[in-house]
C-alpha cells in the first residue's frame, strides 16, 4: 500500500476577489475560496495512482478555518483523510515558513510516506516555491512541473518538459513532485462524495502547539521575506477605438501599428503601396 | 436559528456551479434554440449522483438534505433551467414518491436505477380536464388477471420525451363499487406506453415535454405505488415536495438574471458613464437583489422544515409562489436593463425571461399556491 | 583576495538555451545598475562543463568577476549538485544578493538553494531596486499579473530572487572587457545524486508553447461558431503565433484545453495579443496581465476586453479577421 500525501491550498476565486483600488489592498477576508487549480491536478494524479495501485491519500492544507473546505473537497474526490494546519500565528507565512511548517507536520503525522504531490504553482501568489522547499526540508529527491508519472516497485519515473528539454527522470521513494497543468485533468466531485465528506470525512485540525511550533520557533525558522506593499498594476494604455468598415479599420490599424507587429514577429512589414 | 449557509452547502454550491458553468453554459443557448435534450451531459450528471439527490446511499444515492437539493437545482437553473427542470422533476416528483411510498420490492426494483440515472423519471398527473384538481383524472385502470390495463391521455409531461419511467395517476376500477385514485409505476417499455410529440413551448425548450398516451397499457399489479386508494394522498405529498424544487429552479433563474444584469449595467455606457451609475438602474438592481435574497430565505426555510420532519406544505407553497414571482419579475427587469440587447437571443436574459414564466404555472399555478396558503392562514391564525 | 566587506551581487549563469534565453545577460545588466548604488561588484557564477564560451560572454556583457566550476560531472543541469555547490560557494564568499533567472530550472533550483541557505526568495520578479543600505526591493506579480507585491528579505543574507526573462535589457557586448576569472575545482565528497536522467532530449524545434509565444490570437464565443473560430489559426500561423481560447470556447469543443487562457488555464505574456470576440470575464483576463500590446476586436465597444485594449476595433469579428489576414499576407516580408 503506497502512502501518498497531497498538499493543497485554498486560493481566492478571482471573480469574487474584492480589491480596494484606492487603498491598493486585497480584501482576502471577503473573497470566497476555491481549491487552487494546480493542486487539483496534483490530487488527480494521486487519485489515478490510487486507482492503479493500492494507495492511501492524506491531504494536507494550511490556512484559516475556511480552508477546511479544500480538504472536504479532496475527500469527496477520493482522498482518505485530511490534516488542517490552522493557527493565527501561521498567518502571513512565506514559502520558507510554509514549507517548514508542512515538513514538521508531515514528519510528525505521516513520516512513512512514499510520495508527496504538490501543485506546480498557486494562482494567487504564484511562487511555485513551496514544493521544492518542502523537498529540501525533508531532504527528498524531487522533480517540478511533471506531466506524467509511473511507478515501478519503489521507483518513480516522471516525464516533464523544462526549458525546451524533454526529460525522463527516475528516483526512489520517498520523493516529491509538483504536478503541472498539462495532464491529470481534474474530475468533478460527485454529490454523494461531497455529502459523505462532511458526514464521515476524517479531518484532524492541528494548531501550532500540536506540531511543536511556538513564537520563538517562528522567530528562528519562520518567514524570511516580508511583503511591504501590494498594488494593482497600472494599465498604461491609450485605448484607441477604431470604427468603420473592416477594410478601413484594418488599413488604419496596420498603418499605425505595423512597427509593433514587425517587432513582435521579427519580420518586416511593408506599407502596401498603391501606385497611382 | 442558523441563517448562514454551512460549509457543506457552500461547497456543494461551488461544485455544482463549477459543473454548470463548465458543461452547461457553453451549450445552454444552443439547446434552447434547437430544443435538444443534452444527453451527453446528462450522462456525466448520472455519474455525479444528480439523479439520486435524496436517495439513501444503500441505493446508490447522494443522501443529501433538502437545502442541498435545492442548491443543486438552483445552481443548475442559474445556468440552464431546462436541465434544472429535468433534475428536479426526476428527483422531486418521480423518485421521491417511490422512496416515500414504494414497497421494499419496488424500491429494490427501481430506486437504484433511478438514483444512478439509468432510468429517468416523470410524473404524470395532468390531463385535459385535470391538473391541480387531482380527483378529476379520467385515465382509467382496470384489473385484468395480475395486471392493470391503463387507458387515457396525459399532457404536458416534463421529461415525457425521454423518461424511462412515469408515475401515472389513474382512476382505479372506474366501473367498480369503490372507484379510487391510484398511482402506477409505468416503464416506458411497457406495451401500450406511447409518447406524443414534444411540445413546442415558450421556454424550457431543452426539456422534452410531451403527452403520454396509455393505450391498453399493461402495468403489473405490484407496480401500484402504495395502496390503490392512495392516489390523492401521494399526489398532495409529492406536489408539496415538487414545489420546493420548482421554487429552487425559479430562484436559480432569478439569480442568473440578476448577475447578468449587474454585469451588463457595469459594462454598458450611455452618456459617457456606465448605466449602473443611473439611479433608476440602481433602484432596479437593489430591488432585484433584495427580492432574490428574500426568496432564498423563504425557500431554505421550507427545506429546513422538511428536513426536520415537520409539515412544510404551506411553506413550500409560499416559497413556490414567491420564488416564481421573483423569477418573472427579476428576469423581466434584467431584459429591461439590457435594453434592445436583452430582447435578442444573443444574450442569456432573453432565455431566462422565457424560462421564468412557466414557474408560475407548473406544479400548481400561483393561483393554486395562494389557495393552499389562504387555507393555512385562515385556519392557523386564530385571532 | 576579497576585500572583507566588498559587496557583491551574484548572477547565476543559466546558459542552457543561451541563444533563446538571454536572462542571465539581462540580470548581469540589472546587477550592474544596482551595483553602482551600493558599490558592489557583479559576479557571475557558472557551473558546468566546457563553459569558457560563457565566461567570455558574461564578461563581455558586464560581469566584473566570474566564478566557474568546470567539470564533466556538471555537464547536465542537476538541481541537487548545483544546490550543494552554490551553498558551499555562498557560505565561503557571502554575497549580498543572488539573482537567478526564472527559467523552469531556476524556479526549481532557487527555492531549494534558498532553503538550504536559510534565506528568503521571491519568485518571478518583474522589478528589482536597491536601497542605499543594500536592501533589495523585489517586485513580484500575483493574481496573474494583475497585482504586484513589493517584497524584501530584511534580516537574512543573501537576498535572493528569481527574475522573469525579458524584464531587463542586456548591455551590448564588449569583447574588450576583462573580468577576474576564478576557476575552482569541483568540491570533494559531493553527495551521490538521487535523481537519474533516463532520457534527455532537446525538443527538435524551438519548443513553442503558448506561455512563451510572442504573438497570441485569442478567441471567444463572439467568433460565432467553430468554423469561424478555426480561422484564427490562419492569423496565428501568419504571425508565427499561437491560438488561445476562453473557457466557454474550450468547453464547446472549438479549441483544445491546452489553448485555455485565464485563471483556470495558461498565463500568457505575448508582445502582441489579438483578442477576437472576447467579452473579458475576469476568469480570462486574469491570464493576460503580462500581455504587452493588446488589440481587441468586438462588435460591442463596451466589452471589458475592448476597454483593456491598446487598440479596440469595433466590427464583425470574422470580417475584421478575414481582412486582416488578407492585408498582412500582402505586407509581411520574410
Amino acid at each position: 500500500m503506497l502512502k501518498l500525501i497531497v498538499c493543497l491550498k485554498q486560493v481566492p476565486i478571482v471573480t469574487e476577489l474584492p480589491w480596494d483600488e484606492q487603498a491598493g489592498t486585497l480584501r482576502r477576508d471577503l473573497a470566497s475560496g476555491m481549491m487552487n487549480l494546480a493542486c487539483l491536478h496534483a490530487l488527480e494524479a494521486a487519485l489515478q495512482i490510487k486507482e492503479q495501485y493500492s494507495a492511501d491519500i492524506l491531504a494536507i492544507t494550511m490556512g484559516p478555518p475556511a480552508a477546511e473546505e479544500v480538504l472536504r473537497e479532496a475527500i469527496a474526490l477520493g482522498a482518505d483523510r485530511g490534516i488542517h494546519l490552522c493557527d493565527r500565528i501561521f498567518a502571513g507565512s512565506d514559502t520558507y515558513a510554509t514549507s517548514w511548517m508542512l515538513a514538521r507536520t508531515i514528519k510528525q503525522e505521516c513520516p512513512d510516506y512514499d510520495l508527496i504531490l504538490c501543485g506546480s504553482y498557486t494562482s494567487d501568489s504564484e511562487t511555485a516555491q513551496v514544493g521544492p522547499q518542502l523537498a529540501e526540508e525533508l531532504d527528498l529527491p524531487a522533480a517540478a512541473y511533471i506531466e506524467k508519472l509511473e511507478i515501478h516497485g519503489r521507483t518513480l519515473r516522471v516525464r516533464r518538459l523544462v526549458d525546451n528539454f524533454r526529460e525522463t527522470l527516475e528516483m526512489e521513494f520517498p520523493a516529491l513532485v509538483t504536478v503541472s497543468l498539462e495532464n491529470y485533468k481534474p474530475r468533478y466531485a460527485g454529490l454523494s462524495g461531497l455529502e459523505a465528506a462532511f458526514d464521515t470525512g476524517n479531518i484532524d485540525r492541528l494548531n501550532a502547539a500540536d506540531v511543536g511550533i511556538n513564537k520563538s520557533a517562528i522567530e528562528t525558522d519562520g518567514s524570511r521575506t516580508k511583503v511591504r506593499k501590494v498594488f494593482l498594476r497600472k494599465a498604461n494604455k491609450e485605448n484607441i477605438l477604431l470604427t468603420g468598415t473592416a477594410a478601413n479599420v484594418v488599413g488604419d490599424f496596420l498603418s499605425k501599428y505595423e512597427s509593433k507587429i514587425s517587432w513582435a514577429i521579427g519580420k518586416d512589414i511593408e506599407e502596401d503601396r498603391n501606385d497611382e | 436559528m442558523q441563517l448562514n449557509p454551512s460549509m457543506k452547502h457552500e461547497l456543494i454550491r461551488k461544485s455544482v456551479r463549477h459543473f454548470a458553468e463548465t458543461e452547461l453554459a457553453p451549450i445552454a443557448a444552443e439547446i434552447d434554440r434547437d430544443a435538444v435534450f443534452p444527453r451527453s451531459i446528462i450522462d456525466k450528471m448520472r455519474a455525479l449522483n444528480y439523479f439520486g439527490l435524496q436517495v439513501p446511499r444503500e441505493f446508490g444515492g447522494a443522501a443529501l438534505d433538502t437545502i442541498s437539493t435545492a442548491i443543486v437545482v438552483e445552481e443548475l437553473s442559474r445556468v440552464c433551467a431546462a436541465v434544472g427542470l429535468c433534475v428536479t422533476v426526476h428527483n422531486g416528483v418521480a423518485v421521491y414518491p417511490v422512496l416515500r411510498f414504494g414497497t421494499r420490492e419496488q424500491k429494490q426494483q427501481y430506486l437504484s436505477r433511478l438514483a444512478n440515472g439509468e432510468m429517468i423519471g416523470a410524473f404524470s398527473l395532468t390531463e385535459a380536464n385535470a391538473g391541480s384538481d387531482a380527483g378529476s383524472v379520467e385515465t382509467t385502470a382496470v384489473k385484468i388477471n395480475d395486471d392493470y390495463v391503463l387507458n387515457g391521455t396525459k399532457i404536458f409531461v416534463t421529461n415525457g420525451g425521454i423518461c424511462d419511467l412515469a408515475l401515472i395517476f389513474a382512476l382505479v376500477d372506474p366501473e367498480g363499487a369503490r372507484p379510487a385514485n391510484g398511482v402506477f409505476i409505468a416503464e416506458s417499455g411497457f406495451p401500450g406506453f406511447v409518447r406524443g410529440e414534444v411540445e413546442n413551448l415558450c421556454g424550457m425548450r431543452a426539456n422534452p415535454v410531451s403527452s403520454l398516451f396509455l393505450e391498453d397499457c399493461r402495468v403489473p399489479e405490484k407496480n401500484i405505488l402504495g395502496k390503490k386508494g392512495d392516489g390523492l394522498k401521494i399526489g398532495l405529498v409529492t406536489l408539496d415536495n415538487g414545489r420546493i424544487g420548482i421554487a429552487a429552479q425559479a430562484l436559480g433563474l432569478a439569480q442568473g438574471a440578476l448577475e447578468a444584469a449587474v454585469k451588463y449595467a457595469k459594462e454598458r455606457h450611455q452618456f459617457k458613464k456606465p448605466i449602473s451609475s443611473q439611479q433608476t438602474i440602481q433602484n432596479y438592481l437593489a430591488d432585484m437583489f433584495t427580492e432574490v435574497a428574500a426568496a432564498r430565505l423563504l425557500l431554505y426555510r421550507a427545506c429546513a422544515l422538511k428536513d426536520e420532519g415537520v409539515r412544510f406544505g404551506t411553506e413550500a407553497a409560499m416559497a413556490k409562489l414567491y420564488c416564481s414571482k421573483v423569477a418573472t419579475g427579476v428576469t423581466s427587469l434584467a431584459v429591461q436593463i439590457h435594453g434592445g440587447y436583452g430582447y435578442s437571443k444573443e444574450y442569456d436574459v432573453e432565455r431566462y425571461f422565457r424560462d421564468a414564466k412557466v414557474t408560475e404555472i407548473y406544479e400548481g399555478t400561483s393561483e393554486i399556491q395562494r389557495m393552499v396558503i389562504a387555507r393555512a392562514v385562515l385556519s392557523e391564525m386564530r385571532l | 583576495m576579497m576585500n572583507s566587506r566588498q559587496k557583491s551581487i551574484w548572477v547565476f549563469g543559466d546558459y542552457r538555451n543561451y541563444f533563446q534565453n538571454r536572462v542571465t545577460l539581462q540580470l548581469i545588466s540589472r546587477a550592474v545598475d544596482l551595483s553602482r548604488i551600493i558599490s558592489a561588484e557583479v559576479c557571475a557564477v557558472i557551473l558546468g562543463h566546457e563553459i569558457d564560451e560563457y565566461i567570455m560572454e558574461y564578461t563581455a556583457h558586464g560581469a566584473d568577476r566570474i566564478i566557474a566550476v568546470d567539470d564533466p560531472v556538471l555537464k547536465n543541469y542537476n538541481t541537487e549538485l548545483y544546490v550543494t555547490l552554490m551553498e558551499a560557494l555562498v557560505k565561503e564568499r557571502d554575497p549580498d544578493i543572488v539573482l537567478i533567472g526564472a527559467t523552469d530550472f531556476g524556479r526549481e533550483f532557487a527555492p531549494r538553494m534558498a532553503k538550504r541557505l536559510k534565506t528568503g526568495l521571491s519568485a518571478d520578479c518583474v522589478g528589482l531596486d536597491v536601497e542605499a543600505d543594500g536592501l533589495l526591493i523585489q517586485t513580484a506579480p500575483s493574481f496573474g499579473g494583475n497585482m504586484l507585491a513589493e517584497i524584501v528579505t530584511s534580516r537574512h543574507r543573501p537576498q535572493m530572487a528569481t527574475i522573469r526573462p525579458g524584464t531587463f535589457k542586456e548591455i551590448p557586448h564588449n569583447y574588450e572587457r576583462r573580468s577576474l576569472v576564478e576557476k575552482l575545482p569541483l568540491m570533494k565528497n559531493l553527495p551521490r545524486p538521487r535523481i537519474r536522467l533516463v532520457e534527455y532530449e532537446r525538443s527538435v524545434e524551438k519548443e513553442h508553447t503558448i506561455e512563451n509565444a510572442a504573438v497570441i490570437v485569442c478567441g471567444g464565443r463572439g467568433m460565432g461558431n467553430k468554423k469561424k473560430f478555426k480561422k484564427l489559426n490562419d492569423l496565428a500561423k501568419l504571425l508565427n503565433g499561437d491560438v488561445g481560447a476562453t473557457r466557454p470556447v474550450v468547453y464547446a469543443g472549438w479549441a483544445d484545453h491546452d489553448a485555455l487562457v485565464g485563471q483556470a488555464g495558461k498565463h500568457i505574456k505575448p508582445k502582441i495579443l489579438f483578442s477576437f470576440g472576447i467579452s473579458g470575464a475576469i476568469q480570462h483576463t486574469a491570464g493576460l496581465g503580462e500581455a504587452d500590446f493588446i488589440i481587441a476586436v468586438n462588435k460591442n465597444p463596451q466589452a471589458t476586453m475592448m476597454k483593456m485594449a491598446d487598440v479596440a476595433i469595433v466590427g464583425d469579428t470574422s470580417d475584421v479577421l478575414h481582412t486582416l489576414i488578407k492585408e498582412l499576407r500582402k505586407r509581411i516580408r520574410d
